[in-house]
Protein backbone atom coordinates (compact mmCIF):
# COMPACT_ATOMS: atom_id res chain seq x y z
CA UNK A 1 0.00 0.00 0.00
CA UNK A 2 2.92 2.26 0.70
CA UNK A 3 4.83 2.48 -2.56
CA UNK A 4 8.59 2.23 -2.39
CA UNK A 5 10.39 5.23 -3.78
CA UNK A 6 11.08 4.92 -7.50
CA UNK A 7 13.83 7.23 -8.67
CA UNK A 8 12.93 9.60 -11.48
CA UNK A 9 13.24 13.13 -12.78
CA UNK A 10 9.55 13.99 -13.34
CA UNK A 11 7.84 17.15 -12.13
CA UNK A 12 6.47 15.18 -9.19
CA UNK A 13 9.93 13.93 -8.25
CA UNK A 14 11.41 17.41 -8.40
CA UNK A 15 8.59 19.24 -6.64
CA UNK A 16 9.49 20.46 -3.11
CA UNK A 17 8.20 17.83 -0.69
CA UNK A 18 6.21 20.21 1.49
CA UNK A 19 4.38 21.70 -1.47
CA UNK A 20 3.77 18.23 -2.88
CA UNK A 21 2.31 17.09 0.43
CA UNK A 22 -0.07 20.06 0.51
CA UNK A 23 -1.13 19.41 -3.11
CA UNK A 24 -1.77 15.73 -2.43
CA UNK A 25 -3.77 16.46 0.71
CA UNK A 26 -5.77 19.02 -1.29
CA UNK A 27 -6.41 16.58 -4.12
CA UNK A 28 -7.45 13.84 -1.68
CA UNK A 29 -9.88 16.18 0.06
CA UNK A 30 -11.30 17.21 -3.31
CA UNK A 31 -11.83 13.58 -4.28
CA UNK A 32 -13.33 12.78 -0.88
CA UNK A 33 -15.85 15.61 -0.99
CA UNK A 34 -16.83 15.84 -4.63
CA UNK A 35 -16.84 12.33 -6.09
CA UNK A 36 -20.46 11.30 -5.74
CA UNK A 37 -21.61 10.46 -9.25
CA UNK A 38 -20.21 8.03 -11.75
CA UNK A 39 -18.86 10.67 -14.10
CA UNK A 40 -17.09 12.33 -11.18
CA UNK A 41 -15.48 9.00 -10.34
CA UNK A 42 -14.35 8.70 -13.93
CA UNK A 43 -12.85 12.18 -13.94
CA UNK A 44 -11.11 11.53 -10.62
CA UNK A 45 -9.77 8.29 -12.04
CA UNK A 46 -8.48 10.15 -15.09
CA UNK A 47 -6.85 12.67 -12.74
CA UNK A 48 -5.06 9.95 -10.75
CA UNK A 49 -3.96 8.17 -13.93
CA UNK A 50 -2.62 11.45 -15.30
CA UNK A 51 -0.69 11.85 -12.06
CA UNK A 52 0.97 8.45 -12.50
CA UNK A 53 1.73 9.29 -16.14
CA UNK A 54 3.26 12.65 -15.12
CA UNK A 55 5.52 10.81 -12.69
CA UNK A 56 6.73 8.64 -15.56
CA UNK A 57 5.28 5.53 -13.90
CA UNK A 58 4.00 2.74 -16.10
CA UNK A 59 0.49 1.31 -16.14
CA UNK A 60 1.99 -1.76 -14.47
CA UNK A 61 3.01 0.28 -11.41
CA UNK A 62 -0.49 1.76 -11.21
CA UNK A 63 -1.99 -1.71 -11.54
CA UNK A 64 0.21 -3.08 -8.75
CA UNK A 65 -1.02 -0.29 -6.46
CA UNK A 66 -4.61 -1.27 -7.26
CA UNK A 67 -3.74 -4.88 -6.45
CA UNK A 68 -2.15 -3.76 -3.18
CA UNK A 69 -5.41 -1.98 -2.29
CA UNK A 70 -7.57 -5.00 -3.21
CA UNK A 71 -8.51 -5.89 0.37
CA UNK A 72 -9.68 -2.38 1.12
CA UNK A 73 -11.69 -2.42 -2.06
CA UNK A 74 -13.19 -5.81 -1.27
CA UNK A 75 -13.99 -5.06 2.36
CA UNK A 76 -15.68 -1.83 1.43
CA UNK A 77 -17.52 -3.10 -1.58
CA UNK A 78 -18.99 -6.36 -0.27
CA UNK A 79 -21.11 -5.05 2.63
CA UNK A 80 -22.21 -1.97 0.74
CA UNK A 81 -23.47 -4.05 -2.15
CA UNK A 82 -25.86 -5.74 0.29
CA UNK A 83 -27.46 -2.55 1.53
CA UNK A 84 -26.98 0.10 -1.13
CA UNK A 85 -27.79 0.38 -4.80
CA UNK A 86 -24.86 -1.03 -6.78
CA UNK A 87 -23.96 2.32 -8.29
CA UNK A 88 -23.59 3.98 -4.85
CA UNK A 89 -21.57 1.08 -3.51
CA UNK A 90 -19.19 1.38 -6.44
CA UNK A 91 -18.79 5.17 -6.19
CA UNK A 92 -18.20 5.00 -2.43
CA UNK A 93 -15.56 2.31 -2.82
CA UNK A 94 -13.94 3.96 -5.81
CA UNK A 95 -13.60 7.20 -3.85
CA UNK A 96 -11.62 5.57 -1.06
CA UNK A 97 -9.57 3.40 -3.42
CA UNK A 98 -8.61 6.42 -5.51
CA UNK A 99 -7.39 8.29 -2.44
CA UNK A 100 -5.32 5.29 -1.36
CA UNK A 101 -3.80 5.00 -4.83
CA UNK A 102 -3.11 8.71 -4.90
CA UNK A 103 -1.34 8.46 -1.55
CA UNK A 104 0.81 5.68 -3.00
CA UNK A 105 1.78 8.03 -5.84
CA UNK A 106 3.12 10.39 -3.19
CA UNK A 107 5.34 7.76 -1.59
CA UNK A 108 6.43 6.44 -5.01
CA UNK A 109 7.86 9.84 -5.92
CA UNK A 110 9.15 10.99 -2.53
CA UNK A 111 12.32 9.86 -0.80
CA UNK A 112 11.75 9.12 2.86
CA UNK A 113 14.58 11.41 4.02
CA UNK A 114 12.89 14.28 2.16
CA UNK A 115 9.58 13.40 3.76
CA UNK A 116 11.34 13.44 7.14
CA UNK A 117 12.77 16.89 6.49
CA UNK A 118 9.37 18.20 5.35
CA UNK A 119 7.69 16.69 8.42
CA UNK A 120 10.28 18.23 10.70
CA UNK A 121 9.74 21.64 9.14
CA UNK A 122 5.96 21.32 9.30
CA UNK A 123 6.08 20.36 12.98
CA UNK A 124 8.59 23.05 13.93
CA UNK A 125 5.94 25.59 15.06
CA UNK A 126 4.65 23.01 17.59
CA UNK A 127 8.01 22.84 19.31
CA UNK A 128 6.81 25.40 21.88
CA UNK A 129 4.10 22.95 22.94
CA UNK A 130 6.76 20.39 23.77
CA UNK A 131 6.51 18.44 20.52
CA UNK A 132 9.87 17.41 19.08
CA UNK A 133 9.74 17.51 15.27
CA UNK A 134 12.66 15.05 14.88
CA UNK A 135 10.79 12.53 16.99
CA UNK A 136 7.58 12.91 14.98
CA UNK A 137 9.50 12.40 11.72
CA UNK A 138 11.33 9.39 13.11
CA UNK A 139 8.14 7.71 14.30
CA UNK A 140 6.63 8.23 10.87
CA UNK A 141 9.63 6.68 9.10
CA UNK A 142 9.87 3.71 11.47
CA UNK A 143 6.16 3.02 11.06
CA UNK A 144 6.50 2.90 7.29
CA UNK A 145 9.54 0.62 7.54
CA UNK A 146 8.01 -1.70 10.10
CA UNK A 147 4.89 -2.59 8.14
CA UNK A 148 6.59 -5.33 6.05
CA UNK A 149 8.39 -6.65 9.15
CA UNK A 150 5.18 -7.06 11.17
CA UNK A 151 3.50 -8.62 8.12
CA UNK A 152 6.42 -11.07 8.03
CA UNK A 153 5.85 -11.95 11.71
CA UNK A 154 2.19 -12.65 10.98
CA UNK A 155 3.15 -15.03 8.18
CA UNK A 156 5.73 -16.78 10.39
CA UNK A 157 3.22 -17.31 13.21
CA UNK A 158 0.57 -18.64 10.86
CA UNK A 159 3.07 -21.08 9.34
CA UNK A 160 4.37 -22.22 12.72
CA UNK A 161 0.83 -22.81 14.03
CA UNK A 162 -0.22 -24.64 10.89
CA UNK A 163 2.90 -26.83 11.09
CA UNK A 164 1.95 -27.83 14.64
CA UNK A 165 -1.70 -28.31 13.75
CA UNK A 166 -2.95 -25.50 16.00
CA UNK A 167 -6.36 -24.40 14.73
CA UNK A 168 -6.50 -20.73 13.76
CA UNK A 169 -7.82 -18.60 16.59
CA UNK A 170 -7.71 -14.86 17.05
CA UNK A 171 -6.05 -14.94 20.47
CA UNK A 172 -3.48 -17.63 19.70
CA UNK A 173 -2.49 -15.43 16.79
CA UNK A 174 -2.58 -12.01 18.44
CA UNK A 175 -0.52 -12.86 21.53
CA UNK A 176 2.63 -14.08 19.74
CA UNK A 177 2.26 -11.31 17.18
CA UNK A 178 2.18 -8.72 19.96
CA UNK A 179 5.21 -10.26 21.68
CA UNK A 180 7.25 -10.43 18.47
CA UNK A 181 6.30 -6.86 17.61
CA UNK A 182 7.31 -5.56 21.03
CA UNK A 183 10.64 -7.40 20.80
CA UNK A 184 11.14 -5.88 17.36
CA UNK A 185 10.37 -2.40 18.71
CA UNK A 186 12.93 -2.93 21.46
CA UNK A 187 15.66 -4.07 19.05
CA UNK A 188 14.84 -1.27 16.65
CA UNK A 189 15.16 1.31 19.41
CA UNK A 190 18.64 -0.05 20.18
CA UNK A 191 19.60 0.06 16.51
CA UNK A 192 18.38 3.63 16.12
CA UNK A 193 20.29 4.90 19.13
CA UNK A 194 23.38 2.87 18.17
CA UNK A 195 23.34 4.81 14.90
CA UNK A 196 23.64 8.02 16.83
CA UNK A 197 20.12 9.27 16.18
CA UNK A 198 18.66 10.61 19.40
CA UNK A 199 15.08 9.36 19.65
CA UNK B 1 49.82 1.58 24.67
CA UNK B 2 48.06 3.22 21.74
CA UNK B 3 45.92 5.86 23.44
CA UNK B 4 44.03 6.60 20.18
CA UNK B 5 42.19 3.33 20.56
CA UNK B 6 42.37 2.62 24.26
CA UNK B 7 39.42 0.86 25.80
CA UNK B 8 39.55 0.67 29.57
CA UNK B 9 37.36 -1.10 32.12
CA UNK B 10 38.01 -0.46 35.79
CA UNK B 11 36.26 -2.85 38.18
CA UNK B 12 33.11 -2.81 36.08
CA UNK B 13 30.01 -4.71 37.20
CA UNK B 14 26.57 -4.81 35.61
CA UNK B 15 23.54 -6.03 37.55
CA UNK B 16 20.10 -6.82 36.20
CA UNK B 17 18.07 -6.95 39.38
CA UNK B 18 19.38 -9.93 41.34
CA UNK B 19 21.45 -11.23 38.45
CA UNK B 20 25.02 -10.10 37.84
CA UNK B 21 25.76 -10.07 34.11
CA UNK B 22 29.30 -8.73 34.48
CA UNK B 23 31.29 -9.16 37.66
CA UNK B 24 34.19 -6.85 38.49
CA UNK B 25 35.83 -6.72 35.08
CA UNK B 26 39.08 -4.80 34.69
CA UNK B 27 40.94 -4.71 31.41
CA UNK B 28 42.95 -2.40 29.15
CA UNK B 29 42.75 -2.96 25.40
CA UNK B 30 44.44 -1.16 22.53
CA UNK B 31 44.66 -3.91 19.93
CA UNK B 32 43.10 -3.45 16.51
CA UNK B 33 41.04 -6.64 16.51
CA UNK B 34 39.59 -7.84 19.78
CA UNK B 35 37.67 -11.11 20.02
CA UNK B 36 35.14 -11.83 22.76
CA UNK B 37 34.24 -15.47 23.43
CA UNK B 38 32.39 -17.45 26.08
CA UNK B 39 29.33 -19.64 26.51
CA UNK B 40 25.69 -18.45 26.34
CA UNK B 41 24.83 -16.00 29.06
CA UNK B 42 28.43 -15.39 30.06
CA UNK B 43 28.18 -11.61 29.61
CA UNK B 44 29.63 -11.05 26.12
CA UNK B 45 26.74 -8.96 24.82
CA UNK B 46 26.63 -6.97 28.03
CA UNK B 47 30.33 -6.21 27.61
CA UNK B 48 29.76 -5.14 23.99
CA UNK B 49 26.75 -2.98 24.86
CA UNK B 50 28.76 -1.12 27.50
CA UNK B 51 31.09 0.06 24.75
CA UNK B 52 28.48 2.27 23.10
CA UNK B 53 26.27 3.11 26.02
CA UNK B 54 23.42 0.70 25.24
CA UNK B 55 24.08 -0.73 28.70
CA UNK B 56 25.45 1.14 31.69
CA UNK B 57 27.77 -0.03 34.42
CA UNK B 58 26.23 -0.52 37.86
CA UNK B 59 29.70 -0.04 39.37
CA UNK B 60 33.12 0.84 38.01
CA UNK B 61 34.26 2.94 35.11
CA UNK B 62 34.21 2.40 31.35
CA UNK B 63 36.22 4.58 28.94
CA UNK B 64 36.27 4.17 25.18
CA UNK B 65 38.97 6.26 23.49
CA UNK B 66 38.86 8.45 26.58
CA UNK B 67 35.10 8.99 26.32
CA UNK B 68 32.49 8.12 28.95
CA UNK B 69 29.88 6.14 26.95
CA UNK B 70 26.95 7.29 29.08
CA UNK B 71 27.75 10.91 29.91
CA UNK B 72 29.19 11.70 26.48
CA UNK B 73 26.80 9.48 24.54
CA UNK B 74 26.41 11.79 21.58
CA UNK B 75 30.15 12.13 21.04
CA UNK B 76 30.69 8.42 21.53
CA UNK B 77 28.05 7.26 19.06
CA UNK B 78 29.85 9.13 16.31
CA UNK B 79 33.01 7.16 17.07
CA UNK B 80 31.52 3.75 17.72
CA UNK B 81 29.41 1.76 15.26
CA UNK B 82 27.43 -1.28 16.41
CA UNK B 83 26.38 -4.32 14.38
CA UNK B 84 23.75 -6.67 15.85
CA UNK B 85 23.23 -10.30 14.94
CA UNK B 86 19.67 -9.94 13.67
CA UNK B 87 19.83 -7.93 10.46
CA UNK B 88 16.06 -7.42 10.43
CA UNK B 89 15.97 -5.23 13.49
CA UNK B 90 18.74 -2.96 12.21
CA UNK B 91 16.91 -1.74 9.14
CA UNK B 92 15.25 1.56 9.91
CA UNK B 93 14.32 2.87 6.46
CA UNK B 94 12.37 1.31 3.59
CA UNK B 95 15.01 1.14 0.84
CA UNK B 96 18.71 0.27 0.83
CA UNK B 97 19.92 3.76 -0.13
CA UNK B 98 17.57 5.46 2.34
CA UNK B 99 18.71 3.20 5.15
CA UNK B 100 22.38 4.00 4.61
CA UNK B 101 21.64 7.72 4.25
CA UNK B 102 19.73 7.66 7.54
CA UNK B 103 23.02 7.26 9.46
CA UNK B 104 24.15 10.65 8.14
CA UNK B 105 21.10 12.59 9.31
CA UNK B 106 21.78 15.63 11.41
CA UNK B 107 25.47 15.80 10.51
CA UNK B 108 25.13 18.93 8.43
CA UNK B 109 26.25 17.27 5.19
CA UNK B 110 25.00 18.51 1.83
CA UNK B 111 22.65 16.31 -0.15
CA UNK B 112 25.28 15.62 -2.83
CA UNK B 113 27.81 14.65 -0.20
CA UNK B 114 25.33 12.25 1.40
CA UNK B 115 24.47 10.73 -2.00
CA UNK B 116 28.15 10.33 -2.83
CA UNK B 117 29.00 8.61 0.42
CA UNK B 118 25.96 6.35 0.16
CA UNK B 119 26.78 5.20 -3.37
CA UNK B 120 30.39 4.55 -2.42
CA UNK B 121 29.18 2.26 0.40
CA UNK B 122 26.71 0.53 -1.90
CA UNK B 123 29.48 -0.21 -4.38
CA UNK B 124 32.04 -1.41 -1.85
CA UNK B 125 29.61 -3.88 -0.37
CA UNK B 126 28.24 -5.32 -3.59
CA UNK B 127 24.75 -3.88 -3.20
CA UNK B 128 24.81 -1.94 -6.48
CA UNK B 129 21.82 -3.68 -8.00
CA UNK B 130 19.77 -3.14 -4.89
CA UNK B 131 20.13 0.58 -4.32
CA UNK B 132 16.40 1.23 -4.54
CA UNK B 133 15.20 -2.22 -3.50
CA UNK B 134 13.06 -2.74 -0.44
CA UNK B 135 15.57 -3.38 2.33
CA UNK B 136 13.35 -6.10 3.77
CA UNK B 137 13.32 -8.06 0.53
CA UNK B 138 17.08 -8.67 0.69
CA UNK B 139 18.51 -12.03 1.77
CA UNK B 140 19.92 -12.39 5.29
CA UNK B 141 23.49 -11.97 4.06
CA UNK B 142 22.64 -8.92 2.00
CA UNK B 143 20.80 -7.40 4.96
CA UNK B 144 23.89 -7.86 7.10
CA UNK B 145 25.98 -6.20 4.36
CA UNK B 146 23.46 -3.37 4.43
CA UNK B 147 23.75 -3.10 8.21
CA UNK B 148 27.53 -2.96 7.83
CA UNK B 149 27.25 -0.26 5.14
CA UNK B 150 24.89 1.77 7.29
CA UNK B 151 27.37 1.67 10.14
CA UNK B 152 30.54 2.28 8.12
CA UNK B 153 29.10 5.21 6.15
CA UNK B 154 29.40 7.48 9.17
CA UNK B 155 33.10 6.57 9.45
CA UNK B 156 33.33 5.41 13.07
CA UNK B 157 36.73 4.61 14.57
CA UNK B 158 35.56 1.51 16.41
CA UNK B 159 33.15 -1.18 15.22
CA UNK B 160 31.48 -3.39 17.82
CA UNK B 161 29.89 -6.47 16.26
CA UNK B 162 27.77 -8.82 18.38
CA UNK B 163 27.71 -12.18 16.57
CA UNK B 164 27.40 -10.55 13.15
CA UNK B 165 27.62 -13.87 11.33
CA UNK B 166 25.31 -15.91 13.55
CA UNK B 167 22.51 -16.05 10.99
CA UNK B 168 24.63 -16.25 7.84
CA UNK B 169 25.65 -19.10 5.55
CA UNK B 170 29.31 -20.02 4.95
CA UNK B 171 29.82 -17.73 1.95
CA UNK B 172 28.29 -14.68 3.60
CA UNK B 173 30.13 -15.40 6.85
CA UNK B 174 33.39 -15.35 4.91
CA UNK B 175 32.46 -12.14 3.15
CA UNK B 176 31.42 -10.24 6.29
CA UNK B 177 34.25 -11.58 8.43
CA UNK B 178 36.91 -10.84 5.79
CA UNK B 179 35.65 -7.32 5.61
CA UNK B 180 35.60 -6.84 9.38
CA UNK B 181 38.89 -8.58 10.09
CA UNK B 182 41.09 -7.81 7.10
CA UNK B 183 39.77 -5.05 4.87
CA UNK B 184 38.47 -2.52 7.32
CA UNK B 185 40.97 -0.04 8.82
CA UNK B 186 38.93 0.50 12.00
CA UNK B 187 39.38 -1.06 15.39
CA UNK B 188 37.04 -4.01 15.95
CA UNK B 189 35.44 -5.72 18.93
CA UNK B 190 34.00 -9.00 17.67
CA UNK B 191 31.69 -11.09 19.85
CA UNK B 192 31.54 -14.56 18.33
CA UNK B 193 30.93 -18.26 18.90
CA UNK B 194 32.99 -18.99 15.79
CA UNK B 195 36.41 -19.73 17.26
CA UNK B 196 38.09 -19.63 13.85
CA UNK B 197 37.13 -15.97 13.60
CA UNK B 198 38.33 -15.31 17.14
CA UNK B 199 41.66 -16.87 16.23
CA UNK B 200 42.18 -14.27 13.51
CA UNK B 201 42.04 -11.41 16.03
CA UNK B 202 44.97 -9.79 17.83
CA UNK B 203 43.69 -10.54 21.29
CA UNK B 204 40.87 -12.55 22.83
CA UNK B 205 38.72 -12.10 25.93
CA UNK B 206 37.04 -15.12 27.47
CA UNK B 207 34.03 -14.47 29.67
CA UNK B 208 32.74 -17.09 32.05
CA UNK B 209 29.64 -16.45 34.19
CA UNK B 210 30.16 -12.72 34.05
CA UNK B 211 33.83 -12.84 34.94
CA UNK B 212 36.72 -12.15 32.62
CA UNK B 213 38.41 -15.53 32.89
CA UNK B 214 41.32 -14.98 30.47
CA UNK B 215 42.60 -12.29 28.15
CA UNK B 216 45.54 -12.50 25.79
CA UNK B 217 46.93 -14.21 22.71
CA UNK B 218 43.90 -15.73 20.91
CA UNK B 219 45.36 -19.22 20.32
CA UNK B 220 46.25 -19.66 23.98
CA UNK B 221 42.90 -18.34 25.23
CA UNK B 222 40.91 -20.46 22.77
CA UNK B 223 42.89 -23.60 23.60
CA UNK B 224 42.17 -23.15 27.28
CA UNK B 225 38.50 -22.35 26.57
CA UNK B 226 38.16 -25.55 24.54
CA UNK B 227 39.85 -27.61 27.25
CA UNK B 228 37.34 -26.36 29.82
CA UNK B 229 34.41 -27.24 27.51
CA UNK B 230 35.27 -30.71 26.27
N1 LIG C 1 18.15 -6.78 29.78
C1 LIG C 1 18.39 -7.77 30.63
N2 LIG C 1 17.60 -8.01 31.67
C2 LIG C 1 17.86 -9.00 32.55
N3 LIG C 1 18.89 -9.84 32.43
C3 LIG C 1 19.71 -9.68 31.41
C4 LIG C 1 19.52 -8.64 30.45
N4 LIG C 1 20.52 -8.72 29.54
C5 LIG C 1 21.29 -9.75 29.91
N5 LIG C 1 20.82 -10.33 31.04
C6 LIG C 1 21.44 -11.45 31.75
O1 LIG C 1 22.82 -11.21 31.85
C7 LIG C 1 23.56 -12.38 31.61
C8 LIG C 1 24.56 -12.14 30.50
O2 LIG C 1 23.87 -11.90 29.29
P1 LIG C 1 24.59 -11.60 27.91
O3 LIG C 1 23.51 -11.28 26.95
O4 LIG C 1 25.62 -10.58 28.12
O5 LIG C 1 25.22 -12.99 27.55
P2 LIG C 1 25.98 -13.45 26.23
O6 LIG C 1 27.33 -13.89 26.64
O7 LIG C 1 25.88 -12.41 25.20
O8 LIG C 1 25.14 -14.72 25.81
P3 LIG C 1 24.80 -15.27 24.34
O9 LIG C 1 25.99 -16.05 23.88
O10 LIG C 1 23.65 -16.18 24.60
O11 LIG C 1 24.47 -14.12 23.48
C9 LIG C 1 22.56 -13.47 31.29
O12 LIG C 1 22.39 -14.24 32.45
C10 LIG C 1 21.30 -12.72 30.95
O13 LIG C 1 20.18 -13.46 31.32
MG1 LIG D 1 24.88 -12.26 23.29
Amino acid sequence: MIGLYRPGTSVLHRMPTGLKLVCFIGASLAIATTTTSLWQVISALTFVMTGYACAGLSARVLASQVVAARWIILFMLAPQLLFLPAIDAVTNTARVALIVILAALFTLTTRIPDLLDATERACAPFRRFGIRPEAVALVLALTITSIPVIAGFAATIRDAQRARGIPPHRLSFAVPLLIMSLKHADDLADAVSARGIEP
Amino acid sequence: MNSERLISFRQVSVDFGERTALDNVSVLLDQKRIAVIGSNGSGKSTFARLLNGLASASRGEVRVHGIDPIRQARLLRRRVGFIFSNPDSQIVMPTVAEDIAFSLRGRGLSRTEVDERVSRMIQTHGLSHHENSAAHSLSGGQKQLLALSSVLVSEPQLIVADEPTALLDAANTRRISNHLLDEMPQQLVLVTHDLRLAERCDTALWFDQGRLRRCGEPRAVIAEYERSHP
